[in-house]
């Protein structure tokens, strides 16, 4: 319990971090964020807008500990402040919309290939020393494509020359969303190649980690101690060698989660997905900052929350965690 | 050094290598071969590769190839100088923090822990989004920022396992400045955490580099391959197939990013030789600790060589072991002194001309050198020898637990199995078929191995670690049964049979040694071996369990192969002595006998050494 306490506290920490950076980026890069605006939209802004963005940094003349309190009172009641580039649609109504998808993207994929990733690695670490190490260099080369190249190879093999697929978009325009078997479904087929490119952009990596890992294991006593009793090879395998390997893929689970994160923002960029990765893209496009700070404070912290259930997995399956000293 | 001893053996980074120099080499003299400005247009629209333009042209008639070499340098600077920069902060924050813990330390692992957990891709996009101006010195500090991290947290693990060790130590104890020990002891020995830390953050700032152009959010007047990807994007390439465009800007950033990791393999193969495979593997088939003395002089200096400088192993057992046994080569001209066995009762194992062979590019090193040895039915057999003298290996190939590259080549294993009728069965283990290998494990032949840390696997229960046992062997038996025999046999080895639902890391060195013997007595078997069953605990605790299994013995009446190299402590056990050097059995013969007429110059010369140490046996 203790153990859950302290990464409890150090999370809520990392979570205060995180608002105080978004509260200080705006204010300590250099040069103004306002004069940046009206520099790169050339007055083609509403004044209100601006005048919304202004109260949105709180960029009165007031001392920076008064701006700061009003920064973290105006989050606790759930405002972002007012859109710049939907202006003036609320920053957290963009975001609310944006999430599910996301969530609903990069949570399913992520699953997939981590369950993917970590059991292939074992049976590559198993297998070790035979021909099947030979895939090991395209692992290493998959690990090593950018996501977003990714999902254009796939675009062009299958939506331009097949034409199996959708180019873009989360669903058929012409449907309106709702709880019915034809919009779900088409839901589903448009998210067939964004969730393709996200797996395969990620799975190598977990394959090359659980392998490294099992074989340093399988090179534990306990293991060759199960051997000598006489257990059959799976369960020597599974109960000795990747039941405890496992474990350093639940913490690097967590970490790796941004970069996956990372990738399908940019992989949502590419197939005009709604999520919050391509709605930060056309932020920054339209010099959106409230929508880019939203974004990025709502992703930050969704990824910390993450890493915390990450970290109570981890409490469930390392007993020596659980250790009353 | 020779020249050659420079290119690296393994194949995976000679690979990564050629790789990254090749980039390199394009980055640097690609845009001198190209006679196209890469932003100059002009050139007919949107052409596929030709003689004219290697790699097409674009929308508007900008020459890819040109582009790409120019944007190979953008990229792979980029790439540089935020590896160098973020592994320039890791070594400081790791450094400081693992060297020197308290409060600083604190403070800096929750820095580290901030922006491990924030996702650095958001984080980037926001910072590059406030900059005002985008140019390629900017957008690798941003880099920097977002991926400083890991390895910093790397860094610190090492810096804290490195700071207690006796080189350091030592080097306090001489009144060196912090500064000096971190810089000139802890760093270097950090030096493959460091390369491998700033290979992966090559990658990284490579790929957000990329990621960041493709956005726009690059620094656009720069050609570079991800602003490459970001126009052919914009300009609709993928619908009008004009995959030379985007095709090979990717590919490079997927072809370098695996070289790179390549590169990292081998650093990781380097510090963990369990990771080797294949040619690298075989190459360093070097039984580690064991028989290296019979190696040819090259190969044993370089394997010296290896492990000396091999990072976190400090000081290994193989290269001691390799010389100790260099010094004592003189006594191989002496024959081995086998005497007659005078122990009654049958024989349950017998080993007759055992070879063992690791097979090296420079020929098979000769682990276990025809050796015979007959184990009888309630005997305590002691095998003594250095590290190195090949008697793990004996009793590996005994137990089949010989891993690769190891090979009998020669020479077989009897066990002699005992039916109800009284009479024996010959079983010849080394032909064992798999499933009746699997019987005849842990019921006929059980282990304990050195260290009960490690031997008991850490995430089950005491119970659970009986249950697989007899899950296997006694199928019949029910759940109850199987707790109830489990707490019976920690009642035997001393321990409270309420421990039977703790976990390994609830006991102390000595229960879990305990435990260990438990389960391998759980299911009665003929023969048991101790390979330095005591050798981990402190000498009180190792006097009780010592005892302990004494009195088991009587009890059971199974056979011990006990293993150690703690001679002093054989002569008082055992029955019979075996003494083995550099893979053969030099002495063996009654314990009585090899203590009062020791025949052979290594066994006298280990007699005295314990004579000299005041040894009362």
């Amino acid at each position: 319990m203790k153990f859950l306490l302290r990464k409890v506290m150090l999370y809520v920490f990392i979570a205060w971090a995180a608002l105080t950076l978004n509260f200080l980026i705006p204010r300590l890069m250099p040069g103004d964020p306002l004069v940046l605006l009206m520099e790169r939209t050339e007055g083609r802004l509403d004044p209100g807008a601006l005048e919304a963005m202004a109260e949105a940094y709180g960029l009165t003349d007031a001392p920076l500990v008064v701006q700061y309190w009003d920064y973290l009172s105006s989050l606790v009641q759930g405002d972002l402040g007012l859109s710049i580039g939907y202006y003036p649609v609320p920053v957290a109504d963009i975001v609310a919309g944006a999430m599910p998808w996301t969530i609903g993207l990069v949570g399913v994929t992520t699953i997939i290939s981590f369950l993917l990733g970590t059991g292939l690695g074992v049976i590559l670490a198993w297998r070790r020393g035979k021909r099947s190490d030979y895939v090991l260099p395209a692992l290493t080369f998959l690990n090593g494509v950018p996501y977003f190249w990714m999902a254009l190879i796939l675009v062009l093999i299958f939506s331009v020359n097949l034409g199996w697929f959708p180019v873009a978009n989360a669903y058929q325009p012409i449907l309106v969303p709702g709880w019915n078997p034809e919009f779900i479904s088409s839901v589903i087929y448009h998210a067939i190649l964004p969730a393709l490119t996200i797996v395969i952009g990620s799975f190598a990596g977990w394959v090359l980690s659980m392998r490294n890992m099992t074989v340093t294991v399988l090179g534990e006593d306990y293991v060759t101690m199960a051997e000598a009793k006489g257990l059959p090879r799976r369960k020597v395998l599974l109960r000795y060698g990747a039941r405890n390997a496992i474990l350093p893929s639940i913490t690097g689970f967590a970490l790796s989660l941004g970069a996956v994160v990372g990738g399908s923002m940019l992989t949502e960029v590419i197939f005009n997905y709604p999520g919050v990765g391509y709605t930060l893209f056309q932020a920054v496009q339209n010099q959106d900052f409230p929508l880019m700070q939203g974004l990025f404070l709502v992703i930050s912290l969704a990824v910390i929350l993450a890493n915390l259930l990450a970290d109570i997995v981890y409490i469930f399956l390392d007993p020596r965690t659980r250790a009353e000293a | 050094m020779k020249l050659n001893s420079l290119w690296p053996a393994s194949g995976k980074v000679r690979a990564g290598l050629i790789i990254v120099i090749f980039f390199v080499l394009l980055a640097v003299f690609g845009p001198m071969i190209t006679d196209y400005a890469p932003r100059a247009t002009g050139n007919p629209p949107l052409q596929p590769p030709s003689a004219d333009h290697w790699l097409g042209t674009t929308q508007t008639g900008q020459d890819v190839f040109s582009q790409f070499v120019h944007g190979a340098r953008v990229s792979l600077a980029v790439g540089f100088i935020a590896g160098v920069l973020s592994q320039i902060v890791s070594v400081l924050v790791g450094l400081v923090g693992g060297y020197f813990r308290g409060i600083a330390d604190e403070m800096l692992y929750i820095l580290t822990a901030v922006f491990l957990v924030i996702p650095a891709m958001p984080l980037l996009i926001v910072l590059t989004g406030y900059l005002p101006t985008r140019g390629m010195i900017s957008v690798a500090i941003v880099i920097t920022i977002t991926s400083w991290a890991p390895a910093a947290r790397v860094l610190r693990a090492q810096t804290l396992s490195l700071r207690n060790r006796d080189f350091v130590e030592a080097a306090r104890a001489t009144g060196e400045s912090r500064m000096r020990i971190m810089f000139y002891e802890v760093m270097p020995n950090a030096l493959p955490v460091i390369a491998s830390g700033f290979l992966f953050s090559t990658i990284a700032a490579i790929l957000a580099e990329a990621g960041l152009s493709f956005l726009g959010l690059g620094s656009l007047t720069t050609v570079s391959w991800g602003s490459m990807l970001y126009f052919a994007q914009n300009n609709q390439a993928l619908l009008v197939g004009a995959w030379w465009w985007f095709v090979p800007p990717g590919l490079a950033i997927a072809i370098i990013g695996a070289g790179l990791a390549l590169i990292n393999f081998g650093i990781d193969e380097y510090a963990n030789p369990r990771l080797r495979t294949g040619k690298s593997r075989r190459k360093a088939a070097r039984p580690a600790g064991r028989g290296s003395a019979a190696m040819s002089s090259t190969a044993a200096s370089a394997a010296a060589g290896a492990e000396a400088s091999s990072s976190s192993s400090g000081v290994s057992e193989g290269s001691l072991g390799g010389t100790e046994s260099t010094e004592t080569t003189d006594d191989d001209a002496s024959p081995p002194q086998i005497r007659g066995s005078e122990v009654p009762g049958d024989p349950v194992i017998s080993v007759r001309d055992l070879i063992v062979d690791y097979p090296t590019e420079d020929g098979a090193v000769r682990a276990v050198d025809h050796v015979s040895i007959t184990l009888h039915r309630g005997e305590l057999l002691g095998l003594a020898g250095e590290s190195g003298s090949g008697k793990s290996t004996l009793t590996n190939a005994i137990t089949r637990l010989l891993r690769n590259p190891a090979e009998v080549s020669g020479g077989e294993i009897t066990y002699h199995r005992s039916t109800r009728t009284g009479e024996s069965t010959e079983v010849d283990l080394l032909n064992l078929p798999a499933e009746e290998l699997r019987a005849f494990r842990w019921s006929e032949l059980a282990i304990v191995f050195q260290s009960a840390m490690n031997a008991l696997n850490p995430v089950l229960r005491v119970s659970a670690q009986f249950d697989d046992v007899l899950r296997v062997h006694r199928p019949g038996m029910s759940a109850a049964g199987r707790k109830e025999l489990a707490q019976e046999m920690l009642h035997k080895v001393g321990i409270d049979p309420e421990r039977v639902t703790a976990y390994p890391h609830e006991l102390s060195g000595g229960m879990k040694q305990r435990v260990a013997i438990a389960i391998a007595l759980v299911l009665e078997p003929d023969v048991i071996i101790m390979d330095e069953p005591t050798t981990a605990l402190d000498l009180l605790v190792q006097r009780e369990v010592l005892e302990q299994v004494m009195q088991l013995r009587e009890e059971y009446g199974f056979a011990i192969i006990f293993t150690t190299h703690d001679l002093s402590l054989l002569l008082e056990i055992s029955d019979t002595i075996a003494v083995m050097q550099t893979g053969t059995l030099v002495e063996y013969g009654p314990a009585t006998d090899v203590y009062s007429d020791p025949r052979h110059p290594y066994t006298k010369t280990l007699l005295s050494s314990l004579a000299n140490l005041g040894a009362r046996i």
